[in-house]
């Protein structure tokens, strides 16, 4: 009766809203239901044992202070005040200060501050504060209560992590609190959660008809965290020869044998993605490259600098969103939508320069413009070092590109998806502009026969001067990009020119479809050959394939056909 | 011409006679002053001075110039490479590595029992539980062990690299792989290899790579006798191998050679296999560079897999370009100058170095194709243009000019 009624209570609660101000919300209800009056009689009660039941009792009151005191029980913050009728006072510190750094005292009886003789606010300092006393098995009792109350937690995460949590205890006490819950729960993922608990704690049961349904369930819903107990069961089971051969035995057998299979599917497909995105990694880096250099056969051994720089930009916008719209708000989130374009402008302008400045007296030297270009990556490396520092800088991800998505036990990173789906994009508009526009066709007419192309008047010069700025522009958004996997640094740059330049030889020059492919190749291979071979040998191994296939295919996967030698 | 003659009559000549041939009676004066300097003066002034002596060379400074002298080693076989051949080759410092880390294995089982280990294999071996992996031969990896001699060794510094070079050249010139897919190619490779021996179960010391070492050949390593020997072996290594090159370039071997470098296609369907004399040069240039790597490691004292990183076959190749490439003169005077200036640098203003570095590199493709070997031809074109505006090939710039190809000036 009593539960019902303190149920009945969260749920008026949780109407009430629980955004609004958790200290603040001063409703005040029947007095034995209060949860307010129930914690104070928990921190000021003498009485151990009865402590710790209350403490216990509170596991099923879903109010927000509850947990908020409790956990700050536990922490020791939560001071006692000597009352004016010698009574004892609980009551917490609030983040309110004032001037000299003493912090608000708000009781926890009332929610309201605690006023001193002149009614005014009391603001205590925490030195010389007596904090409520716990012991081991209170602070025990408080973090079970903890646990349980996290099954009513109003974020899903946390409720599913808690059930997964309790559920390993294997406490058949939890259960009534389990099938409570997913009596009202309504998320998906939390249900499974619960029902895989109440499974796991039902597979310590004694009965053997008990230990046989949860075994059916837990290898039916092929619960990966089980597999552990199932096949401590299993072994224990087969230790056992009398119940060797019984129905719960062959149950356990088929379940660690389902979960087993479940287990193997979600690794092939886990590494099939983080090939892919490697690959859109790579492509990513390398298309900039692929049409400086495929396209305008220059090396630009600066194209990793780009990427640095692109990487930077977006470090950059990140700081000055922080500045304009705080660190904690929304709008910062959105600097990497600016940081975006804004990579593309920076990294295409520098390129611009590059091109006008070096690259162009050097078109009849490929190998000479390799040479300047590494003096500039030389030069830009230092440049940024000394600007920014030798350290990695730190560009963390908008909260919107953070977590995983995961679908049947298999976890795909946002940050990752982002990239693959960037990757597409970006290859679609490359491959837009130069199919059907203007430039693009102008680009692939120098790229073919400079001479022919000059005559009829292309204007080779400009030609080249937009497509190095475009492919500048493209290593900039995958700067911006890669800053959102991996380290930012100075040397950003030349831990991914080689693997460019590969997926640029073996792709052959001058055309998209080669790029993707190689791409595609080098980030699966790579990504199935490490499990087996390690990352070092593995790389080791596709360079190598990589020399031996241009063997076959000289001039990479795809060829343009032309009457040059 | 010379050169042609020299093959068409096979019986044999005295050396004297056909340096004759090549060397200009001139060339051979400033020759021989510079040994007599390098071989001669430099040792002396090192060994017979007083240290508080103004003219005295000090021990360290003598090994820095060995160090200079194997530098220069390695950008000539660079420069047979691209400034004859025109491969332009991003992975010479592996050969010169592998040169380094043959010696450098005998070295260090040289070491014996005075390792901080006490043990009679490398100290990194027993650090890396070797005995547990190869119990059979008390830890030391099988292929270590013949190392113990020297001869061995010092065939390894000839015929590993060769090896390599040869399986690598013959997969990358059979498939008719050139320019700048020969270069980005090579730096693959050596990029690989570095990954490679930057493991610590590839038995090579790993991330410290060899050092520590005792002697050499049982003398003190350290001890200013032996410095002094190992910098005049470089500097009899550079000679020969200067030599060696100057001859080879004068035959008519160096004639196709420079014949590919121009135009391979013409060599080509002229009948000859180009593949093969490509082939044959680049094992040639690795097995140059190994010897300098040799030489090297027991001067600097150790050889770790930094040493085959990209970025120092890139530095190599800017030795060449700033000394002058398709002369034989201009990539020892480069590789010493920059290494000369490095030295100092690196000293006195570190931060500023790669600003310098890089800025030369921009600075020499675009203004000095030709290198400081070049200079003079240029400031002559320069002054031409400034005399005779009316020849028709005024208006061109400079950098185009200088950027044609030339014929070679030295034979």
């Amino acid at each position: 009766m009593a539960a019902r009624f303190f149920r009945l209570i969260c749920r008026t609660f949780a109407l009430l809203g629980l955004g609004g101000g958790l200290l603040t919300v001063g409703v005040s209800i029947g007095r034995a239901a209060d949860p307010r009056a129930t914690l104070v009689e928990a921190l000021t009660n003498a009485d151990l044992t009865a402590q710790i039941k209350i403490v216990q009792q509170l596991s099923i009151v879903a109010d927000p202070i509850v947990s908020q005191v409790l956990g700050a029980w536990r922490q020791g913050s939560v001071y006692l005040y000597d009352g004016p009728d010698q009574s004892k006072v609980p009551f917490l510190l609030d983040s309110a200060s004032d001037a000299a750094g003493k912090a608000r005292a708000v009781a926890i009886a009332t929610g309201k501050p605690l006023l001193d003789a002149a009614g005014k606010p009391l603001f205590l300092a925490t030195a010389g504060l007596t904090a409520a006393d716990t012991t081991s098995k209170l602070r025990k009792a408080i973090k079970t209560t903890l646990d349980v109350l996290a099954l009513a937690n109003p974020n899903p995460n946390l409720r599913r992590d808690a059930a997964a949590k309790l559920g390993f205890d294997q406490n058949p006490e939890f259960l009534l609190a389990f099938r409570a819950r997913l009596a009202e729960e309504k998320e998906p993922g939390v249900r499974k959660a619960l029902e895989e608990a109440i499974a796991i704690t039902l597979l310590a049961d004694g009965k053997p008809e008990v230990q046989l349904d949860a075994v059916r369930k837990l290898g039916a819903m092929k619960s990966i965290p089980a597999l552990d107990l199932l096949e401590k069961l299993l072994t224990e089971l087969s230790a056992d020869p009398q119940r060797r051969g019984s129905a719960l035995g062959i149950a356990t057998l088929a379940s660690v044998t389902q979960i087993h299979d479940h287990i193997v599917w979600g690794d092939f497909i886990g590494t099939c993605f983080r090939g892919l995105s490697l690959s859109a990694v790579l492509l990513v880096a390398a298309l900039g490259l692929a049409i400086t250099f495929g396209l305008m056969g220059i090396i630009n051994m600066a194209h990793g600098e780009m990427i640095m720089v692109g990487a930077y930009t977006a470090y950059v916008s990140q700081s000055i969103f922080n500045r304009c719209f705080g660190a904690a708000t929304g709008g910062a989130d959105w600097y990497f939508v600016a940081a975006l374009p804004g990579s593309f402008l920076t990294a295409g302008l520098l390129g611009l320069l590059l091109e006008r400045g070096i690259i162009r007296f050097l078109y009849r030297r490929p190998l000479e413009s390799l040479l300047a270009t590494w003096g500039v990556s030389l030069i830009l490396q230092q440049v940024f070092r000394a600007t920014f520092g030798a350290a990695n800088v730190d560009v963390s991800s908008p909260s919107w590109l953070r977590g995983n998505l995961t679908v049947a036990d298999v976890g795909f990173t946002y940050g990752r998806i982002f990239v693959l789906g960037f990757a597409v994009a970006i290859v679609f508009l490359t491959w837009l502009i130069l199919t059907k526009t203007s430039l693009g066709l102008q680009v692939r007419a120098v790229m073919q026969n400079r001479a022919m192309a000059s005559c009829i008047g292309v204007r080779t010069d400009r030609v080249n001067m937009a497509t190095f700025a475009f492919g500048s522009g493209l290593a900039g958004m995958a700067g911006a990009c890669l800053s959102q996997l991996g380290n930012v640094g100075p040397s950003l740059g030349q831990s991914h020119i080689v693997d460019c330049f590969m997926v640029v030889v073996l792709g052959g020059v001058g055309n998209l479809a080669g790029t993707v492919g190689a791409a595609l190749g080098i980030g699966v291979t790579d990504e199935i050959l490490q499990p087996y071979l390690g990352a070092v040998l593995g790389k080791i191994t596709v360079l190598s394939a990589i020399i031996l296939f241009l063997q076959w295919r000289p001039a990479g996967l795809f060829v343009t056909r032309s009457r040059s030698l | 011409m010379a050169a042609g003659r020299t093959l068409r009559h096979p019986q044999p000549q005295p050396l004297i006679r056909r340096m004759r041939r090549i060397l200009s009676p001139r060339e051979l004066t400033v020759l021989g002053v510079v040994c007599v300097l390098v071989l001669g003066v430099m040792p002396a002034l090192n060994a017979f001075l007083p240290v508080t002596h103004p003219l005295h060379i000090s021990t360290f400074t003598l090994s820095l110039c060995g160090k200079y002298l194997c530098y220069a080693v390695l950008a000539l076989s660079v420069d047979l490479l691209w400034g004859y051949t025109g491969l332009l080759s991003l992975g010479q410092c592996l050969f010169f590595s592998l040169g380094g880390y043959a010696l450098g294995m005998h070295l260090m089982l040289m070491i014996g029992p005075r390792g901080q280990y006490k043990s009679s294999i490398p100290d990194f071996m027993v650090f890396l539980e070797f005995p547990k992996r190869f119990p059979a031969t008390g830890g030391l990896p099988p292929h270590w062990i013949p190392f113990k001699h020297f001869w061995f060794a010092a065939a390894a510094v000839l015929w590993v690299p060769a090896v390599v070079a040869l399986i690598f050249g013959f997969l990358a010139f059979r498939s008719r792989i050139k320019g700048v897919y020969f270069s980005i190619l090579t730096q693959a490779l050596t990029y690989a290899a570095c990954l490679m021996f930057f493991r610590n179960d590839f038995t090579f010391g790993g991330n410290n790579g060899l050092t520590d070492f005792k002697d050499v050949l049982g003398w003190e390593i350290n001890s200013p006798g032996t410095r002094r020997g190992l910098f005049m072996a470089s500097a009899l290594l550079l000679l020969v191998v200067y030599l060696l090159c100057r001859w080879l370039t004068a035959t008519r071997f160096g004639k196709i050679q420079r014949a590919i470098r121009d135009s391979e296609n013409r060599v080509l369907f002229s009948g000859y296999a180009t593949a093969n004399f490509k082939l044959f040069v680049f094992v040639f240039a690795a097995v140059i560079a190994s010897l300098g790597g040799a030489l090297f490691v027991p001067q600097v004292g150790i050889i770790n897999p930094s040493e085959m990183a990209p970025d120092k076959s890139l530095e190599a190749v800017m030795w060449v370009a700033v000394g002058g490439r398709g002369t034989l003169i201009g990539p020892i005077l480069g590789a010493v100058g920059v290494n000369w200036l490095k030295s100092v640098a690196t000293h006195k203003a570190p931060e500023y170095w790669l600003y310098f570095l890089g800025g030369l590199f921009v600075v020499v493709t675009l203004f000095f194709p030709n290198g400081i070997v070049g200079i003079p031809e240029q400031v002559r074109q320069l002054r031409r243009r400034l005399t005779g505006r009316s020849q028709p090939d005024a208006d061109k710039p400079v950098v185009d000019a200088a950027a044609a190809p030339k014929p070679e000036t030295e034979s």
